[in-house]
């Protein structure tokens, strides 16, 4: 596994109060859309688990945190990064419009895809129940509950879904229980990944048809046809 | 004399069970060697995983509930035995055994895999130190055997050990992590296993009672760096497993760092 020294250049607040940061890093620490990186902070040897770090905005510097970091951490904190891990998202070729769904309480996982979308003028519709931020005004925002009316506008569909959320989502989508989306679908699986696939430890097991997969190193992106929902 | 109950290991430490899965993961590249690789644990059919799996922090450690995955005996030995065998250190897998009369049937399958140094096997929750000697007559095994003891279990079963112990029936003693429970986010109470520095006075106190008796012991529990598996040694175990702290790919120690193998 490849490590890399970091630093958190700056903390900051998203809009639902999270604690975020901008982390500087060597440009092949950066995670992609979609996957992970675990991160300890240096000279701190006594922490028993890694934080799960997924990308919210990148730049050739380093990235934005998608989700919360630890208290302790501050700028200038140092610290020991572990991946990138697991596979993003892989926006298919000859894709047209684009469906960004987030079951979470964030948008910020999903929010990587949406520059390179628009630069290959992608059209782009975010479905969630919080408010995202400094979004372009190319993209259009609808509440999560009216994606099942829109199931049939893009022709690839994104999930940010929490693991507990899989076994919701057909009914989520008020889809039947024979119906197939329209469009092919990627689902990254929110979930605690603490070995990195070093441990096969089963905390981030997904329902598999005949069998499971596990985040940590199959996914945590994966086509929603691989998985049982 | 070396004897079948003797573990002869050429470094002290090695991992503990479900830390390094069923054969140690490519990627963990660097080059120091563990004395022995320790198997994620293997029941006797497949286990799913646990319906709402869990990881529940708390200060100083968290809380783990898994359900311990695994694709069953005789599917981990078709798809592991080869890999086992070529690994240039003692390969020991663990038994989950969840009753007393499938112990038997699950260690005369394994042994005949000839490429494995000893069995662990995890203590099942319903044994009790009456019931204990049972258990372990019906484990006999031509491999050095190892018994893990989860650490809340080690003082009731002391007088029972000890007894055990004078029959030259186990080869060592293992400390499995502790288990406790706490509320997940949705405010179900979650029992699981317990992992962290703050296991380890904890994990030290169960050593030296053990060493004092003249058990041998395998360390374990909380070791998040070479100085306290060294301290641990000087308590009187005679090996050391690491836990979570593999994960971070180094054990730490004042004096750099000891960098963990992948054993293939």
């Amino acid at each position: 596994m490849r490590e890399f020294l970091a630093t958190v250049r700056e903390i900051r607040y998203d809009l639902q109060r999270n604690r975020i940061a901008w982390i500087d890093c060597p440009p092949g620490a950066i995670p992609q859309a979609g996957q992970y990186i675990q991160a300890w902070m240096m000279d701190d040897f006594s922490a028993p688990l890694a934080s799960t770090l997924f990308p919210a905005q990148i730049t050739e510097r380093g990235f934005l945190t998608a989700c919360p970091v630890p208290l302790i951490w501050e700028p200038r904190t140092r610290l020991e990064l572990h991946g990138p891990n697991g596979r993003g998202f892989l926006l298919p070729g000859g894709t047209k419009r684009l469906a960004l769904a987030s079951f979470a309480n964030t948008v910020a996982r999903l929010m990587p895809l949406i520059r390179p979308a628009l630069e290959n003028e992608i059209a782009l519709a975010i479905f969630s129940e919080v408010l995202p931020q400094e979004i372009p005004a190319e993209v259009e925002i609808y509440p999560l509950e009216s994606l099942p009316e829109l199931l049939t506008w893009p022709d690839v569909l994104i999930l940010d879904l929490p693991v507990k959320s899989l076994s919701q989502l057909r009914h989520s989508l008020k889809l039947a229980p024979s119906d197939h989306l329209p469009c092919p679908a990627q689902a990254l699986i929110y979930t605690c990944m603490p070995c990195t696939g070093l441990g096969s430890c089963g905390v981030c097991c997904v329902p598999a048809h005949r069998h499971w997969k596990m985040a940590c190193q199959d996914g945590p992106v994966f086509d929603l046809n691989d998985l049982e929902w | 004399m070396v004897t079948k109950f003797d573990l002869v290991f050429s470094s002290s430490y090695m991992n503990a069970t479900g830390m390094l899965g069923f054969v140690v993961n490519p990627r963990h590249t660097e080059s120091a060697r563990l004395g022995a690789f320790v198997t994620n644990p293997i029941s006797l059919t497949r286990r799913k995983p646990a319906r709402a799996p869990e990881v529940i922090s708390f200060p100083g450690g968290f809380l783990l509930h898994t359900g311990h995955p695994n694709p069953g005996l005789r599917a981990a030995i078709q798809r592991y035995s080869d890999r086992w065998a070529r690994m240039e250190i003692p390969v020991v897998v663990h038994l989950l055994c969840e009753r007393i009369n499938e112990v038997g049937s699950m260690i005369e399958r394994i042994e005949k895999s000839h490429s494995l140094s000893a069995i662990e096997i995890g203590l099942p929750p319903h044994v009790t130190a009456a019931t204990l000697p049972a258990f372990i007559q019906a484990a006999n095994s031509e491999l050095p055997l190892i018994l893990q003891i989860p650490l809340e279990r080690v003082s009731g079963m002391v007088e029972a050990l000890e007894k055990i112990n004078s029959n030259q029936i186990l080869s060592a003693i293992s400390l499995g992590p502790p288990r406790g429970i706490l509320p997940a986010s949705d405010e179900r109470l979650v029992q699981g296993r317990l992992y962290g520095p703050a296991i380890f006075p904890q994990a030290i106190a169960a050593v030296r009672l053990l060493a004092n008796l003249g058990i041998p012991v395998i360390g374990g529990g909380g070791v998040y760096s070479l100085s306290q598996a060294e301290m641990m040694m000087a308590a009187g175990a005679r090996a050391v497993q690491f836990d979570t702290v593999l994960w971070r790919g180094h054990i730490p120690d004042q004096g750099g760092v000891l960098k963990f193998t992948p054993p293939v």
